[in-house]
């Protein structure tokens, strides 16, 4: 499995592989992107299964990725998990209507995140199934 | 997460945020500048943010608190529903202080003391309350099992209990009694995307349904129709009729082909075998209960053309992430050290090398020579840094400054790219602070006084940085009221810093040196800011410890410029290898400014000093064999440069130019005056490295044991 984290911010990119490494994504690559452009580049150059992303980065912001992964023919079923710092309904409305997965609001615990993740997982075996 | 992880993550925050903030400073002062300046203001409130976020996941309560309400601000600036006021600026100026006041507190383990209510209460826009900031997790807590339990999970959702009943409501297919929150959770987030995917994901391939539109759709509520309309010219035309026959009504199938409008995924397709199965089991009130309609109507991205294509905008910021390394700069100093020992075996090699015989030995000692200097120089750039890290920090003292002197200054800075050996840039940091204070202070005249001499109300204050061969120059330059040499040789004598006929004989730039004597003060009235006459002179010191010179120039009536020259590097020192006696000594090059060699008759006597004419002059002569306990007969002269003095020192033979690198010489002979430490030459022996500047005294004079009286 191979996992994009994307954030601007290296100490939360870390924090982000932490939890991950804690859920046991231990077989897991995680590589880690500081925009949306540098995660674009990234994603084109190789194959993921996952991008947890942040919202809020400069030159490309992370519902700008989730478009334009969403826009891109060979990346439009990528899975992403947003990470957001508000509760904000209508930013997460204007995520899930551009193609989000799921969300998680700062700050989380890893468990949290797996009961995100599991959510992601469970619809798209859903969708698959 | 472990302790472990957990203290590295602190470390690595607290560097990272400390960066941001750093900048911080810089970029709030611009922004009161220029407060239209929209690209800015989001950078600031990016970094408020950022450190919120990182600090949340830390537990350091009182620094989510605190840059929680600076982003509020921010926002509704962003959002142009408040100006930043000078009010403002101070209060999230003052916010940035206190967050580097918990950041130490972080770094020294202590918990930080929460802002003070004042503060926080100034971040908040007047008749509207602040919303509560995101509990942070207390660390301890983060990897215990009993947060597993989703109620504990969700205890820092206020209104939790609101969207329960809310869904409850739904669920019984009753409309919810409350109102909508701008917040959102898990369930609601579920029914969210059911209600856009059925229970398909995100990206599948759903199909352009766009064509089979049923008329009859079910209602899903008013609110998912306002999300077409809000849309609705990124809707293909097939779309757009049964929205206007039924605003009230939206079916799966038009979500799906809003859905694909909106992701430009035209792409037709086998629809999702789930899709229209399962979209029938939310019930529909359970769609009504997620307020979208209300929300959407703000949504940017309905009316957006999102279509566009993602350019693959390949900036180089796409592998920053992955070819910067962080480093301990301790690691990075000692790979410094290896490097210059590895030099001076180089030296010795080199020595020792058979000369002209065209050996196999004596191109592999050519070879490393070069290998060892391109390492050299390779990892001492690694230890440089540009020094408009050291300049960002100023604006802010400035802005502070002349805010509370009441006058108008503004901060020019050049050169910032340069740069310089980290280890210079922070000891360069408190000199330039007081060389700019004082400058704010004591040069630059109140907006009247300048009004009447003639010159703009705004003074400017120039701070500029530029590399002359292996010396870096920065000089601070304003345009303020200048020195009068006459009042400092008054003062000076008044002072009882030197007599009447001392202070006659000085030259101009001399008595601009004047300043930088201890327990000098050119202002008549001493303010709480530069002077109590410990400024110049503590710079002063600094400066000189770095091997670096200073000087004044001043124009009466136009300002003054303070040029301070500084080597590139501290790890390595160029030197001018002499002997005297027996002895080998280092004298660094920057001091030196020539090399004679006596002549017979060349050595006179003047005011009871032995002096040489050289070009014309009296050049005092100084004995270094003496000084160094080394007798010599002294057939060459060194001219250097101590303090603000010339000087000849006398010694035996000059050796020629060397690169070494000063190891000090333990605690016993640490502060001798005038020794630097030593090195080991070529040919293995030792060399005492002088610190020219000590030998003079705070005053400029030379040490009485160097003089040579008659």
């Amino acid at each position: 499995m191979k996992i994009l984290v994307v954030d601007d911010f290296s100490t939360m990119r870390r924090i982000v592989r932490n939890l991950l490494v804690e859920l046991g994504f231990t077989n897991t690559l995680i590589q880690e992107a500081e925009d949306g452009n540098a995660a674009l580049v990234m994603l084109r150059a190789q194959s993921f299964d996952l991008v947890v992303t942040d919202w809020n980065m400069p030159n490309m912001t992370g519902i700008e990725l989730l478009r334009a992964i969403r826009a891109d023919a060979a990346l439009k079923s990528m899975p992403v998990l947003m990470v957001t710092a508000e509760n904000n309904r209508d930013q997460i409305i204007a995520a899930a209507q551009s193609g989000v997965n799921g969300y998680v609001v700062k700050p989380f615990t890893a468990v949290t995140l797996k009961e995100k993740l599991d959510k992601i997982f469970e619809r798209l075996a859903a969708a698959a199934g | 997460m472990s302790v472990e992880l957990d203290n590295e993550l602190l470390n690595v925050f607290l560097i990272e945020a400390r960066e941001l903030l750093e900048s911080l400073g810089e970029q709030l002062v611009d922004l009161e500048a220029s407060p239209g300046d929209a690209e800015l203001l989001n950078a600031v409130f990016r970094a408020f943010h950022t450190v919120k976020g990182g600090a949340g996941f830390l537990g350091l309560n009182a620094m989510v608190e605190l840059c929680h309400r600076a982003e509020d601000l921010l926002n509704e600036a962003r959002n142009g529903a408040v100006v930043l006021n000078p009010g403002f600026m101070d209060a999230l100026l003052e916010s940035l202080d206190l967050l580097n006041d918990m950041m130490r507190a972080a770094d020294a383990g202590v918990p930080a003391e929460p802002a003070p209510r004042s503060v926080l209460d100034r971040l908040l826009i007047p008749g509207r309350a602040g919303s509560a900031p995101p509990v942070a997790l207390s660390p301890p807590t983060a990897s215990a099992p009993a947060v597993s339990a989703p109620s504990s999970q969700r205890a820092y959702d206020p209104i939790e209990d609101e969207f329960e009943a809310m869904l409850d409501a739904a669920r019984n297919d009753r409309a919810p009694a409350s109102a909508p929150s701008g917040t959102i959770n898990d369930d609601e987030f579920e029914a969210l995307l059911d209600s856009l995917y059925g229970t398909g994901a995100p990206g599948a391939d759903v199909g352009a349904a766009s064509a089979a539109i049923p008329s009859a759709a079910p209602p899903v509520g008013a609110a998912s129709a306002a999300i077409v309309g809000a849309a609705s010219a990124a809707i293909p035309a097939a779309a757009t009729p049964a929205v206007a026959a039924d605003p009230n009504a939206i079916s799966d199938d038009e979500f799906e082909a809003l859905l694909d409008s909106l992701h430009g995924t035209a792409a037709p397709g086998t629809m999702s075998a789930a899709v229209g199965a399962d979209s029938s089991a939310i019930p529909p009130a359970a769609t009504a209960a997620t307020p979208v309609g209300a929300a959407s109507a703000a949504i940017p991205v309905a009316t957006t053309p999102t279509a566009r294509p993602a350019a693959p905008t390949e900036k180089r910021s796409a592998s920053t992430a992955d070819t910067t390394v962080r480093v301990d700069t301790f690691r990075l100093d000692s790979l410094v050290d290896a490097a210059g020992e590895l030099v001076l075996v180089r030296n010795r090699l080199t020595n020792l090398a058979p000369r002209g015989t065209n050996d196999p030995m004596e191109r592999a000692i050519g070879e490393l020579e070069r290998v060892a200097e391109d390492l050299q120089n390779a990892v001492l750039r690694m230890r440089m840094q540009p020094v408009g890290k050291l300049f960002s920090r100023f604006p802010r003292i400035i802005r502070d400054l002349a805010r509370q002197l009441g006058k108008d200054i503004e901060l020019v800075t050049e050169g910032e790219d340069t740069d310089i050996d980290r280890t210079v840039v922070e000891a360069l940091a408190d000199p330039l602070v007081h060389l700019l204070r004082n400058a704010v202070d004591h040069g630059i005249e109140m907006p009247d006084v300048r009004e009447r001499a003639g010159k703009s109300r705004s003074g400017t204050v120039r701070l500029a940085a530029g590399q002359f061969g292996d010396r870096i120059v920065i000089t601070v330059t304003d345009d303020g009221k200048g020195m009068d040499p006459e009042i400092l040789r008054r003062k000076a004598v008044e002072k009882g810093l030197m007599d009447e006929e001392q202070a006659a004989r000085l030259d101009e730039r001399e008595c601009y040196e004047i300043v930088f004597r201890p327990g000098f003060s050119t202002a008549a009235e001493v303010s709480d800011i530069s002077g109590r006459g410990v400024g110049m002179d503590v710079v002063k010191t600094k400066i000189v410890e770095l091997g670096g010179t200073l000087s004044i120039d001043s124009r009466v009536g136009h300002g003054s410029t303070v040029r301070l020259s500084v080597p590139l590097t501290l790890a390595i020192m160029r030197v001018l290898m002499v002997r005297v006696g027996n002895r080998l000594l280092s004298l660094p090059l920057s001091n030196v400014t020539e090399v004679f060699e006596l002549v017979p008759g060349q050595i006179q006597e003047l005011d009871g000093r032995i002096v040489a004419s050289h070009r014309q002059r009296a050049l005092p002569l100084a004995d270094l064999g003496n000084w160094a306990g080394a007798a010599g007969k002294g057939g060459h002269v060194v001219v250097v440069q101590i303090g603000h003095q010339t000087l000849g020192c006398l010694v035996d033979e000059v050796l020629g130019r060397e690169d070494v690198m000063a190891k000090p010489l333990g605690p016993f002979l640490k502060d001798v005056p005038g020794v630097a430490g030593a090195t080991i030459t070529g040919d293995g022996r030792i060399s005492l490295v002088l610190d020219l500047a000590g030998l003079a005294d705070d005053g400029g004079q030379v040490l009485p044991s160097l003089r040579m009286a008659v």
